[in-house]
């Protein structure tokens, strides 16, 4: 079938594919969401990289939150979370999350995960942030590639069609407004229609829009402003976490993670002056506060002039036996090896990265957005982990909000498979105008990256963000220059990079609290994070704002 | 920032009919890996440059390329002035992108048992080794045997091991180990060399897979007579002449004064094929003063066996060499043959110190011979270069012995893993790939210091072929009858 712009009879696209459940993303959401949605048949995945090459989960390293010990349970993770998160979680998400966290380590270790065990053959577990039990799994410290490997390998016995290398660029919706599938590009920069009775949307986080981020090349956003282009509602859009432990050098890759299980194994950290400085932040619980405790206070000791002249403060292992280091910690020895530094016998420097985002598409239980048609799960969802996520929580989060996404996606009805020709037209329309564009992507990349560290970072006032704001309109604005068919997608890439900046500038202006990740030095209210009366940020094509909550005084 | 050049391979399949290589300049921070420079090439040149790269640290697997013709992964190698990039040994899509998907669609599966459990921690630590795979395929790139069989890949026959040791698959793993050219592979190493997780895939996958097979009598017929050879006779290498244990006494004494001594660990081939040699390297310990302790009690090394899984025979192989260089209170054992010397010092726990003869004469120092008048060039044996880590001893022993010295690209010849005599038409492909870099280079001889390879390449090429040993001998023969001729 060919679909063709009516009023010119122009041919639109010329492959389209037909699916009950299109799954966009290959990471650990989007993998787990097909495999659940393939019970219910006919199910495509569309991955913008080769599968298990793209995204997140592939390089987490630490760990999955699960109660598995009964000396654990499941009211203290929920407790952990919700404290961890500085109660804007969604309790009903939190919900979900850590009872069947449980159910979705055993789906792995049954499709075979090589997770590290005790002696007595149950998955071990590490101390991680936040928490007050150790029940962070973990494959070394390459958990998330072990889930990703395990994930894939249970895909390819489903008769999931995956394609790779096909980058979506926008939704595609129904007459009556319901998103019905998606327009992609695929390698040569051909685009290809999919038209679904349900998508799910598990394009993962987006912290490429910030100078110094952990995120791969693949975390640029996507999911966030093609949900915001199709009506979809975002909340906390302004949670970002900074994970406290990025590499500082060599330069190019600053910002590289450094696992919080460096410190969940007993790592320490010291400013210039060997202070171990967490004793002035959070005595109780040290380097194991929270993430976003931890990263404040190493960017408080640099600003305050006593980090390291790369800008750093030290994190070190050096008292730790050797084996232990090159068992738990193999991809951190490897990595900084590469960079000339052993870390069995120097300490590390590391300093905040833009890691995380906690905000995202409103989604309820069922993983359904505020779009008929349209599920989310993933990073790409907000409301899990409130102002502040668990270290460990997010691939539980992947596996938790997979399975829900894609059950309830394969269980939808099926739609007309009808498609708003005038949509897909106003995308192939963008395409063709970056023929004749004159600004590099390049350049409006690396000027968005710039303005977002520096004036959208870990603190923050209004007149920077509203500068920012400024800024990313200014850069959205240009128009952007594909030099051939297959640099299209660049251009698309940075200019969803430039909405979900503007998405996380516009929610930052809009609370004017201090909760967990975000920090308005000029924050014009004090508040506690159990009693505080604000709730989410909210933002869509339609309206923008923050709720008020009612609290128990 | 700095300004470096480096020269890139494009290739546009609309456009060109072949990859051409075009050089840029750039500027890149202190530090810069390959693939920040190719990111600068791409901003600052041409936005069109076509490569992959995602995690940008060293743990998703999509950006390997050849920098100067070895694979690397771009975002861990550090960028160099005057380095080339080219994309992998597999079929190019657009200049630096490659096709994976059909090698990865080759990596098995696990098939989990409905009544799958954990596997306990022993079993996860056997696994865990070879699970480290990020699928970059630099493996896959490099791998020799690739280029002239159906050999599924390095990391493919990983997978079937890591698949083979956990208790929760069921699948058949050695048959299809086996269907994927499991008695391919030369054990050359390259794959482990290579490798950004450096596993060793030869070590740790094929040689324990190869195990499994012979226990379920898959062994190749031609593998499993070699095994039956040593079990009757203690070799590897039937008795056709003299052997060279027969011709020598228990301890050669040097000519001049004693400067010191190793016991020899002579090998199969030395022994029963070209004692010859092993002779003439007598010769040459003699006239470098150093004894050589010969016990004529030794056996095979084990390592035929070792490479085709044939292990149950090995213990005892490996009990009696131990015990007949110990027993004489040997402290230093010296191995001529490259394959010998690996499994020495790789798969005994010996109580005295194995060496290489080029790490002895090197390390003594040798009187010099007169230069040859000869072009040489040198093969790397696997076995010896990354089997042992010696490369510039044997070169450093060359250059004195010859007028000139050449290199040659290094790659396996082929003989080794049991290849030659299990699969003898990929080691006679791999061999012809040596006779044409033989010709490319142009040598009068080539030299190395396994008696596999010299056999094997001897074979291949119409370039004579010689030992290091035999060289050196030559090059003392010559200064003894030019001194002779001036007096």
């Amino acid at each position: 079938m060919v679909l063709y712009n009516a009023p010119t009879n122009k041919m639109l696209v010329d492959e389209i594919v037909d699916a009950h459940v299109l799954v966009i993303g290959s990471g650990g959401a989007g993998v787990r969401a097909a495999i659940e949605a393939s019970r219910y048949g006919g199910v495509v995945l569309v991955s913008k990289t080769i599968a298990g090459k793209g995204g997140c989960t592939t390089m987490a390293e630490g760990g999955f939150n699960a109660v598995l010990r009964d000396e654990d349970s499941i009211q203290v993770h929920r407790e952990d979370t919700l404290s961890g998160g500085a109660y804007l979680n969604d309790p009903a998400l939190v919900d979900a999350l850590v009872r069947e966290a449980p159910e979705r380590m055993a789906d792995l270790v049954r499709w075979g995960a090589v997770f590290d065990v005790t002696d007595d053959r149950m998955v071990a577990q590490r101390p991680f942030g936040g928490q007050r039990f150790p029940r962070t799994c973990y494959a070394g410290d390459r958990t998330g590639h072990e889930i990703i490997m395990t994930l894939l390998d249970r895909l390819d016995a489903t008769d999931t069609q995956l394609y790779q290398e096909v980058s979506v660029l926008d939704l595609a919706k129904d007459e009556d407004g319901a998103v019905s599938g998606a327009i992609a590009l695929d390698r040569d920069g051909n685009p290809i229609l999919f038209r679904a009775d349900a998508t799910v949307l598990a394009t993962g986080g987006g912290t490429q829009v910030y100078d110094i981020s952990t995120n791969s090349a693949a975390g640029t956003g996507d999911g966030f402003a093609m949900g915001y282009r199709a009506g979809a509602e975002l909340i906390d859009m302004e949670m970002i976490q900074f994970h406290p432990t990025g590499a500082v050098y060599p330069y190019d890759a600053r910002g590289r993670l450094v696992t919080e299980a460096v410190r969940g194994e007993g790592g320490i950290l010291l400013n210039a002056r060997r202070e171990r400085f967490m004793e002035r932040y959070d005595p109780a619980r040290m380097e194991l506060s929270t993430r976003d405790v931890v990263a404040r206070a190493i960017a408080t000791e640099v600003l305050e002039g006593r980090g390291t002249s790369r800008g750093g403060v030290y994190l070190d292992v050096t008292h730790l036996p050797a084996e232990k280091i090159e068992t738990r910690l193999p991809v951190m020895l490897e990595q900084f090896l590469t960079y000339g530094v052993d870390i069995r016998r120097e300490p590390m420097e590391v300093a905040p990265t833009a890691h995380h985002i906690m905000g995202g598409l409103r989604i309820t239980p069922e993983c359904r957005t505020t779009i008929p048609g349209l599920f989310a799960c993933g990073e790409v969802a907000g409301g899990v982990h409130g102002a502040n996520r668990l270290g460990g929580n997010a691939l539980a989060d992947t596996q938790v909000f997979g399975k829900r996404a894609g059950e309830f996606a394969g269980k939808a009805p099926a739609r007309s498979g009808r498609v708003d020709p005038a949509r897909i037209d106003g995308v192939l329309r963008m395409l063709d105008g970056f023929s004749e564009g004159d600004t590099s992507p390049a350049d409006v990349r690396r000027d968005l990256k710039l303005t977002m560290w520096n004036r959208a970072g870990i603190f923050r006032n209004a007149p920077d963000l509203s500068a920012a704001l400024g800024d990313i309109r200014e850069l959205a604005d240009r128009r952007l220059c594909a030099a051939s068919a297959t640099n299209l997608l660049d251009c698309c890439t940075v200019r969803n990079m430039c909405t979900t900046a503007s998405l996380i500038v516009r929610c930052a202006l809009l609370r004017p609290e201090n909760r967990g990740a975000h920090v308005r030095r000029d924050a014009s209210v004090t508040t506690e994070p159990a009693t505080s009366p604000f709730g989410h940020t909210y933002i869509s094509l339609a309206h923008a704002g923050i709720e008020q909550r009612e609290v128990a005084a | 920032m700095k300004t470096i050049t480096l020269r890139i391979s494009r290739f546009d399949p609309a456009a060109d009919a072949e990859p051409h290589i075009e050089e840029y300049t750039v500027r890149v921070n202190e530090g810069a890996r390959v693939l920040h420079a190719l990111h600068a090439v791409r901003d600052e040149h041409d936005p069109t440059l076509a490569y992959r790269y995602c995690c940008g640290s060293g743990q998703c697997g999509s950006c390997a390329v050849r920098v100067d013709g070895t694979p690397v992964l771009a975002c861990m190698a550090e960028a160099r002035d005057g380095m080339m990039i080219e994309p992998l040994d597999l079929p190019i899509l657009k200049d630096l992108t490659v096709d994976m998907e059909p090698v990865i669609a080759k990596i098995a599966r696990i098939c989990p048992a409905p009544d799958a459990a954990l596997p306990a921690r022993e079993e996860i630590a056997a696994i865990k080794p070879l699970r480290d795979c990020i699928e970059c395929l630099c493996c896959v790139s490099a791998c020799p045997a690739l280029q002239v069989t159906e050999f599924a890949g390095p990391t493919v026959l990983r997978q079937e091991m890591r698949l083979a040791l956990d208790p929760r698959d069921s699948g058949d793993r050695i048959t299809d180990a086996i269907e994927k050219g499991l008695f391919y592979c030369t054990t050359c190493k390259r794959c482990v060399e290579v490798c950004p997780k450096e596993i060793d895939v030869p070590g740790k996958a094929i040689e324990k897979l190869r195990e499994v097979a012979n226990r379920r009598g898959l062994t190749l017929p031609r593998h499993q007579e070699v095994a039956r050879l040593v079990q009757e006779t203690g070799r590897s290498v039937e008795r056709t002449k003299t052997t060279f244990l027969e011709e020598v006494p228990e301890v050669i004494e040097p000519d001049g004064p004693v400067r010191g001594e190793v016991g020899f660990f002579v090998g199969c081939m030395f022994n029963g094929r070209v004692p010859q040699t092993a002779l003439d390297a007598m010769e040459v310990m003699k006239r470098n003063g150093i004894r050589v302790i010969v016990p004529h009690d030794q056996v095979c090394c084990g390592s035929p066996l070792i490479r085709t899984g044939q292990t149950s025979h090995v213990e005892d192989l490996k009990r009696k060499n131990i015990e007949a260089f110990a027993r004489r209170g040997i402290t230093t054992v010296m191995t001529i043959c490259a394959g010998c010397g690996a499994t020495l010092k790789n798969d005994y726990e010996t109580p005295f110190e194995v060496k290489d003869v080029t790490e002895i004469l090197t390390g003594y120092g040798i009187e010099p011979p007169a230069k040859l008048d000869l072009t040489a060039t040198y093969h790397d044996p696997c076995h010896l270069l990354r089997g042992q880590g010696i490369r510039e001893q044997p070169r450093a022993l060359l250059r004195e012995a010859v007028r000139e010295f050449v290199e040659m690209p290094s790659q396996c010849c082929g003989a080794g893993g049991g290849v030659r005599s299990g699969v003898p038409e990929e080691a006679k492909a791999l061999g012809a790939k040596r006779d044409e870099c033989v010709k490319a280079t142009g040598p009068d001889v080539v030299v190395t210091v396994c008696p596999f390879c010299e056999f094997h390449i001897a074979d291949c090429t119409d370039v004579p072929v010689k030992n290091l040993v035999t060289v050196l001998l030559e090059g003392y023969k010559k200064k003894d009858a030019e001194q002779k001729g001036s007096s």
